[in-house]
């Protein structure tokens, strides 16, 4: 494989990562370290003995666990001390309802390390000062709970009379806000309570929050050639082994997990879900990014275009707190993990040429329409022409989707090989939107400035030039040159 | 020696003693069935103003509103059975009574849900020291089916050394979490929410509640 040039100062960070890329283990749930005589709490069997009747499916689907097969019972895991926030008393033992990311760490130590920080667990706290723009004033609060918050997560409240309000639970959002402060619900993937890899390893563990308009992955994987082969070939996927090494454990066909954090070859898993992405692809620009990973665990996502910040040095993260640098992933060496995944099937040349294709479609994208597009909104918005307000005018909408809907669909689409996303359902939407919505609604909104604000932005700008040449018939539309031929 | 046989001591002063002290008997323990009787309905226990927020709840309940029409009042819960005890129990209730004239101003519902979780506490204590008795007078756990698969499985197998009330708590009056895990500053921040008060506001009504209690808001009530 290349290696992509690396400047000096960048030698440590290319040390560090390949050493926390390559250097893991193979195993996709690490082995627990601790010793067995942490678990194994003695209410436990009282615990069982009344759930088996009072939710026997509960019960029942622990049997069947991994967890059960180890000794590991209720008590284990929802055991809670008298101070926690949400602690409760039930059944004479203090308990809390919610088993944080914290409380699987007291085991699945590596798991959570790497999950800390991911974009997953960022997932709520990333949109959590958007939402009111969007859920409350276009939609209602009562959709926060029953959509937004579903896949992204809560800010769980624990109420004065130690009831959790309903509106923020039940909820096992990827990025939820727990009451120890950790982030995340491991369950939102593992279903409650029988844990079981073999079903966090298949594509319908993905699929509650990555599918519809704005990440439709579970359709773009089900019409690519990955999906395909999954679906023919199931029987072979091996999805009990204990570890799941693709290349090694199955070839039948990849799924989510294998590709964003599944090992492969001698490339460790990780519960770090976007730490093999060189893309943002849900922005209304897509940005190569770094990830820097700080001494406290914590991570941030910054632009390429942004100096390499160097280790040990300090940066003031988005909540305002200060970390330490402990290293950063370039985006050339996230693309390289995940190029490493492709490998195990495909060769090198054929993997670089998906890899072109897939960030043709991405720069495509941000240079014909997402930039363009951003320039005007924000033009019109400096000119007072559009209120702060996001969503009290129908440009708002109109933008949103092109870049938030459309143009994640055509990008994911590339990403993952489906034709129809890439262009009927994707970039086909995102042309005619900008063309026949966006610009026609900028242009009215500029009114006599509209040379100025929207057409100067387009100018220059050569894959907007066959505008400029009205009069090329073609018989694409039944009309035209060669109509009857 | 009379001429009827009895003992000599029976004079006719004793003798009217006697009756005049049983009646008199009689008509104490009469007094005091009516007495226990009356002062455990639901009228006498709410025409304290601070024991109607207690009401609110318990008329959501279905203890309050049951299909079959049985209805528990304050005093099928709250007072021992038997003669004796229930006069205990009223006893010992004047310092309720006590507490309305001289203690904080538990009419007002900001004050009265701030005390609410010691009160509760208090009574579930009640409740346990005596086997939950008073929900024995009602309920036999060996006829309890419930509506749910299991429910008299439970009732049955999952209950040594438990009595009603280690379960069945906050099944009538506003949910106060249980005393080992109860945190009063959660508490106070909801009271302050729900009342819609100044942050602190609770504290300073806890701990001062004759100068906090002018700064509260005007109840419409």
């Amino acid at each position: 494989m290349s290696k992509p040039a690396l400047s000096k100062p960048l030698h440590w960070a290319w040390i560090l990562l390949l050493s926390c890329l390559v250097g893991g283990g193979h195993a996709l749930a690490d082995k627990v370290k601790l010793d067995p005589g942490n678990w194994g709490h003695e209410a436990g069997k009282d615990c069982v003995s009344c759930h088996a009747k009072a939710s026997a499916g509960l019960a029942s689907e622990w049997r069947e666990s991994a967890h059960q097969a180890a000794g590991v019972n209720c008590m284990d895991c929802h055991q809670a001390e008298r101070a926690d926030a949400d602690a409760i008393e039930h059944e004479g033992q203090i308990i809390a309802t919610i088993v944080s990311p914290k409380d699987c760490s007291r085991c699945h130590e590596k798991e959570f390390a790497e999950q800390q920080g991911s974009v997953h667990a960022e997932a709520f706290a990333m949109i959590e000062e958007r939402l009111p723009a969007l859920a409350d004033n276009v939609g209602g609060p009562g959709m926060r709970a029953a959509s937004c918050d579903q896949c992204h997560g809560s800010r769980v409240k624990v109420k004065g009379d130690g009831t959790l309000d309903a509106a923020t639970w039940p909820n096992s959002g990827i990025g939820r806000i727990n009451s120890d402060g950790s982030k995340g619900s491991c369950s939102s993937c593992h279903g409650r309570h029988r844990f079981s890899k073999a079903q966090a390893r298949e594509p319908e563990a993905c699929v509650r929050c990555h599918s519809g308009p704005d990440s439709p992955d579970k359709e773009i994987f089900e019409a690519s050639k990955h999906g395909m082969l999954y679906v023919a070939q199931r029987d072979e996927m091996n999805l009990q082994a204990p570890e799941w090494v693709a290349g090694r454990d199955y070839t039948a066909a990849p799924t989510c997990v294998t590709c964003h954090m599944g090992a492969a070859g001698k490339l460790p898993s990780s519960h770090d879900v976007g730490m093999r992405n060189a893309w943002s692809l849900n922005s209304p620009v897509s940005r190569r990014q770094l990830l820097v990973v700080f001494e406290d665990g914590g991570k941030l996502e910054l632009p390429a275009s942004e100096p390499v910040p160097k280790r040990g040095s300090e940066l003031t993260r988005p909540d305002g707190t200060v970390g330490k640098v402990k290293s950063v992933a370039t985006p050339e060496r996230r693309r390289q993990a995940m190029s490493m995944v492709c490998l195990e099937c495909h060769g090198k040349t054929f993997t670089q040429g998906f890899m072109d294709q897939f960030d043709g479609v991405v720069e495509l994208f941000n240079g014909k329409f997402g930039e363009p597009a951003r320039t005007i909104m924000a033009g019109l918005y400096e000119q007072s022409l559009l209120t702060p307000t996001p969503f009290d005018e129908p440009i708002e909408f109109t933008y949103w989707e092109l870049w938030h809907d459309e143009g994640a669909r055509a990008r994911h689409g590339a990403s993952m090989m489906s034709p129809n996303h890439a262009w009927w359902e994707g970039m086909y939407l995102v042309g005619r939107n900008f063309y026949a919505r966006f610009l026609p609604e900028a242009r009215a909104v500029a009114g006599a400035r509209a040379a100025e604000l929207v057409e100067a932005h387009l100018t220059d700008h050569e894959q907007h030039q066959w505008l400029n040449r009205p009069d090329r018939s073609s018989t694409i539309l039944g009309f035209g040159v060669g109509e009857g031929r | 020696m009379s001429s009827f046989g009895a003992p000599l001591f029976i004079t006719r002063h004793v003798l009217l003693a006697l009756v005049v002290g049983g009646l008199g008997g009689v008509l104490l323990m009469a007094f005091l069935i009516e007495f226990d009787h009356f002062t455990s309905s639901n009228e006498f226990c709410t025409s304290c103003h601070s024991m109607t927020y207690a009401e609110d709840r318990y008329r959501e309940t279905v203890h309050y509103d049951s299909a079959s029409g049985v209805r528990a009042s304050c005093g099928d819960c709250h007072v021992s059975e038997g003669l004796l005890a229930a006069t205990w129990d009223h006893a010992i209730g004047v310092k309720d009574l006590i507490k309305q004239f001289l203690g904080p101003d538990d009419d007002d519902p900001v004050i009265n849900t701030l005390h609410l979780p010691e009160a509760a506490f208090a009574a579930r204590a009640w409740f346990r020291q005596r086997d939950s008795a008073t929900c024995s007078k009602c309920h036999t756990q060996e006829a309890i089916l419930g509506k749910r698969a299991d429910t008299a499985a439970i009732h049955r197998e999952e209950t040594e050394g438990k009595t009603c009330i280690d379960c069945h708590y906050n099944l009538v009056h506003r949910k106060v979490p249980d005393e080992r895990i109860f945190k009063r500053e959660a508490w106070n921040r909801m009271v302050e929410e729900e009342f819609g008060l100044e942050p602190g506001m609770a504290d300073r009504l806890m701990t001062e509640p004759k100068q906090a209690i002018g700064s509260l808001p005007a109840r419409s009530e």
